[in-house]
């Protein structure tokens, strides 16, 4: 993966295998105590302290569907994580959910780029109609707080049997995400 | 700032348009974002469906995304899904042939042979 963003987006798949129905994205830039944070947590499945230990080894899939039995997601997001100073924590429960969160040391020389926000956040809103996301976005400097939130489950309300990919709620989902992504100072992170 | 009401707006012009074609999807267009996908373009793959969709006011096609299917080596793989035909599978795929699939295939009804990996079910 070449920045944090397209990371973002493997998690959330993940947390879309597990049958979440809710999947709630935190991203907080926080320039006070020198970290990116990410926050993902689901409704899913979850796994018992067995699979979660086995989530972090990358000779592990939960994937039936491969030959090669080999699951790289979250191990590599755990490296990136540790070697920008940063770490890494899952918690998971068998039937109430997982909740993910990786942390970057903001001014690490080797922390990868957050990369681009919207895209990740685009495609998995409109990719998975059948889940409702909340999204937080948070800046946080000096004494200064930036938020954005975002609920789709709302929209869709209102959008009755209209699909999210329908040309003009893709733009509307899109300009959006950018206002929320320029509130926060999220595009050049 | 964008609000529930313009939505409303959106959505009443869009039952519009649906009554006249009786709200059928035509083509549903699903892209693999399994972690290889993903590691392989598959976001700018999506994003490039989204764009062409939103600009040529594609309102008969549904883009949504899939995880993994054991085509990893063809990453990024995605399925185009027509009511009464074969499923087309097309592999290796970049923004560039994305836009060459939605010319040819979802608007004029041709398939790309060239990228195709699979066909069926």
């Amino acid at each position: 993966m070449q920045d944090i963003s397209l990371h973002l987006l493997d998690i959330i798949e993940n947390s879309v295998r597990a049958n979440a129905k809710n999947i709630q994205i935190r991203v907080i830039k926080d320039s006070n105590t020198n970290y990116l944070r990410l926050i993902v947590s689901d409704d899913g499945i979850g796994m018992d302290p067995d699979t979660l230990v086995k989530a972090q080894d990358p000779f592990f899939t939960s994937k039936t569907e491969r030959e090669k039995k080999v699951g790289l997601g979250i191990p590599l997001l755990k490296q990136n994580a540790e070697l920008c100073n940063g770490s890494f924590l899952i918690t998971s429960e068998p039937g109430k959910g997982t909740v993910l969160s990786a942390e970057f040391q903001l001014d690490h020389i080797d922390r990868m780029p957050l990369g681009n926000l919207k895209e990740t956040l685009l495609s998995a809103i409109v990719g998975h109609p059948e889940v409702n996301f909340s999204i937080i976005l948070t800046a946080l400097d000096k004494d200064k707080e930036k938020s954005f939130h975002f609920e789709t489950a709302p929209i869709k309300e209102e959008l009755g049997d209209i699909p999210l990919t329908y040309p003009d709620v893709i733009k509307y989902l899109e300009q959006s995400l950018n206002e929320g992504i320029q509130i926060t100072n999220m595009e050049d992170v | 700032m964008k609000t529930l009401a313009d939505l409303k707006k959106i959505r009443e012009k869009a039952q519009e348009e649906m009554k006249l074609r009786d709200g059928k999807v035509r083509i549903k267009i699903v892209v693999g974002m399994g972690t290889s996908g993903i590691a392989m373009g598959a976001r700018e793959v999506m994003k490039t469906f989204l764009e062409e969709i939103s600009n040529r006011n594609l309102t008969d096609v549904l883009v949504t995304q899939t995880g993994e299917k054991g085509l990893s080596s063809m990453e990024p793989v995605v399925d185009v899904i027509e009511e009464g035909k074969p499923k087309v599978t097309y592999g290796n795929m970049t923004p560039e042939k994305a836009r060459r699939v939605v010319v040819e295939h979802i608007v004029n009804g041709r398939v790309v042979s060239d990228y195709v990996v699979a066909t069926g079910d």
